[in-house]
């Protein structure tokens, strides 16, 4: 299959070349930027339905990298230019596709300043992600890791709230700090092995599982600020409530994926045993994520920060799925983490279109919107609803899904569904937070005059909520096709762990 | 006849009433309100009474599949192909779930003209009857849903729906609106805490089982018991137990799902705040259907329950399963019952009133009586959704006085008025549900007078009303069996029966009897024939309700009539001639037990014997005549004690007292249960005292302490220190070398960042860049 063979590097840089053609408009600048516009929504669109034509040509049945582009890259250290996908990527491809051009358009009205620099950061961000999903070489995934904080700490920096340049200096600092163990790991893995290729390197296994147990840190940590697990979570507040809304939506449909995304991708299959051991632990991080999470999240006055601390209870979920060792939790872990993308990113729209005509995100300045905004109140209780976890709604089924998984942990020791109920109590808090900010928002007496005033969705903002709900719904009460994407890659990776994970029951006495 | 096929109609149809109702309802009343609201109330009617004529025609086909059960499969939900996890939307059909059907469609039809004419003239006319509509949709899946998971959907969905019901009126002004989106919360809150259980429940379930389908669940459940009885061994990843712990546990989660849904002890406190909902809303969820799903959910699981009554385990060798069951019924039978005569509330008093009854309903399952809980439940369903509409035909008549009483300077009054009259009724305070407002008022509304009396008889339990004969059997098993623990299930309820003759009589003495006591009360009148003509219909079905399962009066030969004949059933060890009496007694008795018939061919009765498990002949409980007679001394003694008791001084301004609360003994029970802060216990208590504390707690901690304490102080600002100590006293010192170096690389580094910025954040970066690599140090080693 030679076509399939450059599809996915033309996937990925398709988004440079939207930038390209951006610096070259230079010259036919017209006052609103409005060409500029144009072309970064095409690009974006464009890339999309390149990802569908990947998606039609993915064969589900089959458990490894496909489409693979493989090219010898630096031989000296063993370094390949590779970008293949499978089950793990597949949706988080999609996920990248889908989420861009919504963040795109959202942005038409709402950036007025440097408009130019502002569309390239964001399509270098989607080529950048695309990167990170695709690539399977340690050193070439590095890069690509890397180098989507740049756009990010620009778009945070420069377009972002009032203290938009400590929180970006901050999420630049912390994540890049945390990605440097990571380095040091990937090299040492590689320059003993020969090899970056992760499935090479998995082949090679015995060449480093003596160290293991501190390689699965070097990456763990890195992955775990990405996510972000509790306790390394505190770039997180300050990123979301400054960055501008596409900023908010990225960062939590997309970027903070790459976290979880790596987990499954490079700690499961590369450090075993490591992974079993670590699973009590990082599933007790992931329960106090989610509950910690959730009572921040009651406690905050401001809907954005609201939100954002709602992430570190939904990803808590996520987490806890992945380390639930078994088919059924981390299906339920990937698809949760597009579920939560499609969520979080619909919710941050929604703090946007009233902050946007507002100036304001503090729930008390709120209340009766409803009789405001009809349309938008009602379309805004279907995505809490669905960040809830409301059967029928695309978040129960990756939240019942890694709930039913981590009951059958494998390595959570003799008494799993303790892990389970704590979890779970993640679904009470989850209604008390979520509707105390729909409350606040939406219910009550439109007393407040600046709010009588506000416009409800216009044409554009309405196509956008739309999209958001259409897959909202679609994984919510259709979710085998999704799940059919990714159960033979999963499926594969458990048999791969099943060995280790054995052991490790055998040694703890199970 | 077979037209199973049209199942799917009944999701589709509330579905299009959803939407005709979201997108053009809206318009045409907000176009032209009387004929826009005529288009929008009726086609959501049509919807509802479409969805009754199928639920008909399917209670209809199942006589002729046999009674076998029915499985319509929609679509695929869940798939995982690599492991068992396969739930597919498909809809169940056997006797128990068409029975639920007829009851939520019916009854819910007859509310839905009901609220035609009760919501008249409010601005969010077609909102309601989305809502109503949507409710009707997953109300109807919760019933035919054909697993535990497509069940929850519809618990989940019916919790929605009630709260967007309750906060309906989210902006009435004067803080009503407030209380309103309140008590909504609350309500979904409370309910997310039985979800936790049924989630929980459902995880073990598929561990176990490896299926959520019903029917997948029973045969298994009696599979692995037959194979390796009570002790047999259950494991999944490193988790292993007894067979009859863990279905214990899966059990006594089920219940408590079933006490935030069905409103038991200790999450029934939702319910009374619940009134602030429209009244139909209170007499279609919060009376007849969506708070019967706990009992639904444990008579759907029944064999589960058995076999854990079987197993005889007891969760810390204190109490079984099914006896809890039975035991937090009947609590909450008195309980709520006592609280009930301590309201003023016109509505409030029906709301303790339905949670005592279900309280009953419950006990009934917990005993394992499933037919007598269904029984209740379905003329419960009447004679509350009776009762409740009649209650808003009282407060819609109030309200009119009041309108009446305000408009009369200029012109009396008229449809005009009523355009907003639920919106600015509170302008002088006064309440058109307070009873103490009331009196007198059977002369004005004759009608809603002559079916409340029917409805109240029927719920006291008088002979021959509906109440009567369901509430007889869930006392006489309470009679007849042997176990101590339904002795003391006997008398709670028993005391219930009295609690319920006694608030009803004082609530019709309030409102109806003596002198009006307020204005409003002079001029109230009789509300309209769309609202009253459902009431008439439902009080004719409290009356003859009963009939569905009358007893027989006398035990047919060879009958049996106690747990005591099962045993000789199983010696007598040839079952033919038992069998031959039964089906003979079937068809001859036709017009008894008809409920016991017709819902035995979904609740299996079985028994573990040497040769496994064995399915039994339901033995209904013959006319208990004992039990009969001592509940009707009670019921009419109560209704006299209250009518010569109560208000014998009638009270003229609602701040009266009531006089009971002068009288020695109750008066200390009246105030114990007044004072008892059961409405704010969630808002004011759990929310005031415990969570906003937590959510203030958690912020010092992670805001004050983790993000500004330690990542800002401790790890920037002793970074920034120390560069500072390193640049100014170490670098003109001459210290080259490593310091050096990394100081001016990082100081490059800084510098590309100060592009975008000024001051001395630049250090500040820095300080973070090295803290954090000394945090993730830490955490590294330290693993």
């Amino acid at each position: 299959m030679i076509e399939s063979s450059s599809i996915l590097t033309v996937l990925t840089f398709l988004p440079i070349f939207g930038v390209a053609v951006i610096l070259l408009l230079k010259p036919f600048n017209s006052e609103n930027d409005l060409n500029i516009k144009v072309v970064a929504n095409l690009t974006a669109v464009a890339t999309f339905i390149l990802s569908l034509v990947v998606l039609a040509m993915y064969d589900s049945s089959f458990a490894g990298l496909q489409m693979k582009h493989e090219l010898n890259w630096i031989p000296a250290l063993g370094v390949k230019y590779f970008f293949a996908v499978d089950g793990l990527s597949i949706l988080m491809v999609m996920l990248t596709t889908f989420i861009m051009p919504l963040a795109i358009a959202s942005s038409w009205n709402a950036i007025e300043t440097q408009v130019k620099q502002y569309y390239i950061f964001l399509l270098l961000l989607e080529a950048g992600m695309m990167g990170v999903f695709l690539a399977q070489d340690l050193f070439f995934f590095y890069i690509f890791w890397e180098f989507t904080l740049v756009p990010m700490y620009f778009l945070i920096g420069i377009w972002g709230g009032k203290e938009r340049v400590y929180a970006s200096i901050k999420f630049f600092l912390y994540t890049m700090a945390g990605s440097l163990l990571m380095l040091v790991a990937i090299l040492y893995m590689g320059l003993n092995a020969g090899t970056f290729s992760v499935p090479e390197l998995i082949a090679n296994y015995d060449l480093y599982s003596s160290a293991q147990s501190w390689l699965f840190w070097g990456f763990a940590v890195a992955f775990a600020i990405k996510v972000p697990l509790f306790p390394f979570h505190s770039w997180l507040p300050d990123a979301h409530t400054q960055a501008p809304t596409a900023g908010s939506i990225v960062l939590a449909g997309v970027l903070l994926k790459m976290g979880t995304y790596g987990f499954t991708r490079f700690n499961l299959p590369l450090f075993p045993e490591a992974s079993a051991e670590a699973a009590p632990l990082m599933a007790t991080l992931a329960i106090i994520g989610i509950i910690y999470g959730a009572i921040l999240s009651f406690a905050q006055t401001d809907v954005k920060k609201l939100v954002a601390y709602s992430s570190i209870s939904h990803l808590g979920f996520v987490m806890l799925g992945i380390f639930s060792l078994n088919e059924i939790g981390i299906q339920g872990a990937i698809l949760q983490g597009v579920n939560h993308g499609l969520s979080t990113g619909a919710l941050f729209f929604i703090v946007g279109i009233v902050y946007e005509q507002r100036h304001t995100r503090e729930l008390s300045e709120f209340g009766g919107l409803w009789r405001a905004m009809p349309m938008y109140a009602v379309l805004s209780l279907v995505v809490t609803l669905s960040s809830m976890g409301l059967p029928g709604l695309n978040g129960f089924v990756g939240e019942f899904s890694i709930l039913l998984g981590s009951i059958g942990g494998q390595t959570l020791g003799a008494s799993p569904w303790i892990y389970t109920a704590f979890a779970t109590t993640g679904v009470i808090l989850a209604a008390i937070y979520l509707l105390k900010m729909y409350q606040g928002m939406f219910m009550g007496p439109l007393d407040n005059p600046k709010n009588q005033s506000l416009r409800d969705l216009n044409g554009g903002e309405l196509a956008i909520m739309l999209s958001f709900l259409l897959f909202i719904v679609w994984i919510g009460i259709a979710p085998s096709g999704f799940f059919t994407m990714i159960d033979a890659s999963v499926a594969d990776l458990v048999t791969h762990m099943q060995p280790a994970i054995d052991a490790v029951v055998a040694a703890n006495g199970g | 006849m077979n037209l199973f096929g049209l199942a799917p109609l009944l999701l589709i149809l509330p579905l299009i009433g959803v939407f005709f109702n979201t997108v053009v309802g809206r318009r045409l009343v907000a176009a032209d309100a009387p004929s826009g609201e005529k288009w929008s109330g009726w086609f959501a009617t049509a919807m509802s009474g479409s969805a009754f004529i199928v639920a008909v025609l399917i209670f209809f086909s199942l006589p002729t599949v046999d009674y076998h059960a029915q499985t319509v499969v929609l679509w695929d939900w869940f798939n995982m192909p690599s492991t068992d996890f396969h739930v597919q939307w498909a809809m169940y059909f056997d006797t128990l779930s068409a029975t639920m059907l007829l009851v939520v469609t019916g009854v819910g039809s007859l509310i839905h003209i009901y609220a035609i004419g009760y919501m008249h003239g409010d601005k969010d006319f077609a909102r309601f009857f989305t809502y109503l509509n949507l409710f009707l949709f997953f109300m109807l899946i919760l019933v035919t849903g054909n697993s535990y998971l497509m069940l929850f959907v519809g618990w989940e969905g019916v919790g929605l729906c009630s709260f967007l019901l309750i906060g309906f009126w989210y902006d009435k002004p004067n803080g009503v609106g407030i209380l309103n989106g309140d008590a909504a919360r609350k309500a979904f809150v409370a309910n997310r805490v039985g979800d936790f259980a049924m989630i929980m429940a459902m995880s073990l379930t598929f561990w176990v089982f490896k299926t959520l389908e019903f029917e997948g669940v029973i045969e298994t459940a009696l599979h692995m018991f037959e194979e390796g009885g009570k002790a047999a061994p259950i494991s999944f990843g490193m988790f292993t137990a007894e067979f009859q712990v863990v279905l214990s546990a899966i059990t006594v989660l089920f219940l408590i799902g079933a006490t935030g849904k069905s409103a038991q002890i200790p999450l029934f406190i939702w319910l009374p705040d619940a009134m602030a909902g429209p009244t139909p809303v209170s007499a279609l969820i919060h009376a007849a259907t969506m708070v019967t799903s706990g009992i639904y959910l444990i008579t759907r699981s029944n064999v589960l329950f058995e076999i854990v009554r079987e197993t005889g385990f007891q969760m810390a060798g204190i109490i079984s399963v099914p006896d809890l069951v039975a035991v937090v019924g009947a609590c909450t039978a008195v309980y709520a019952g006592l609280i009930a005569f301590t309201q003023f509330d016109v509505k409030k008093v029906l709301a303790y009133s339905t949670v005592s009854q279900l309280g009953f309903m419950i006990a009934a399952v917990g005993m394992g009586a499933y037919v007598a809980g269904m029984f209740h439940l379905i003329t419960h369903a009447f004679f509350k959704a009776l009762l409740f509409m009649g209650s808003g035909s009282i407060i819609h008549g109030m309200e009119h006085g009041h309108h009446h009483l305000h408009d009369h300077g200029h012109g009396g009054h008229g449809d005009d008025h009523h355009d907003d009259h639920h919106d600015d009724h509170h302008e002088d305070d006064f309440d058109p549900q307070d009873m103490r407002t009331m009196g007198g008022l059977w002369k004005k509304m004759p009608v809603t007078f002559g079916v409340y009396v029917i409805g109240s008889l029927a719920l006291a339990g008088i002979f021959p009303f509906a109440g009567f004969w369901s509430k007889d059997e869930i006392l006489a098993h309470a009679q007849v069996n042997e176990f101590a623990i339904f002795s003391f299930i006997n008398i709670m309820l028993t005391i219930g029966a009295f609690c319920t003759a006694f608030y009803m009589t004082r609530q019709i003495k309030m409102v109806f009897f003596g002198e009006p006591r307020h204005e409003a009360a002079v001029h109230a009148s009789e509300s309209n024939r769309l609202m009253t003509r459902p009431l008439v219909f439902l009080a004719v079905l409290s009356v003859f309700g009963g009939f569905l399962n009358t007893p027989n009066f006398s035990e047919p030969e060879g009958y049996g009539s106690d747990y005591a004949s099962e045993e000789k059933y199983e010696e007598s060890g040839d079952h033919s001639e038992t069998e031959a009496i039964l089906a003979a007694g079937g068809s001859k008795t036709t017009f008894t037990l008809a409920l016991e018939h017709w819902l035995e061919h979904s609740i299996q009765s079985f028994e573990l014997t040497e040769e496994g498990v064995v399915h039994m002949p339901h033995t209904p409980i013959v006319l208990q005549y004992n039990v009969a007679v001592t509940s009707s001394i009670i019921a009419i003694g109560a209704i006299l004690i209250a009518w010569f008791l109560v208000f014998r001084g009638y009270p003229m301004k609602p701040e009266d007292d009531d006089p009971l609360q002068a009288a020695p003994v109750i008066g200390t029970v009246w105030a114990f249960f007044q004072g008892l802060p059961l409405d704010s216990l969630y808002m004011n208590g759990w929310v005031k005292r415990v969570f906003l504390p937590l959510g203030e707690i958690s912020n010092l901690i992670d805001w004050d302490f983790w993000h500004n304490f330690v990542h800002e102080r401790l790890i920037r600002d002793t970074f920034v220190t120390s560069a500072d100590f390193f640049s100014k006293v170490l670098d003109p010192l001459g210290v080259d070398g490593a310091v050096n170096g990394v100081g001016k690389s990082l100081r490059n580094f800084a510098n590309g960042l100060r592009s975008t910025q000024t001051g001395n954040v630049g250090n500040y970066a820095l300080g973070l860049f090295l803290g954090v690599a000394a945090v993730i140090a830490y955490f590294v080693f330290a693993a």
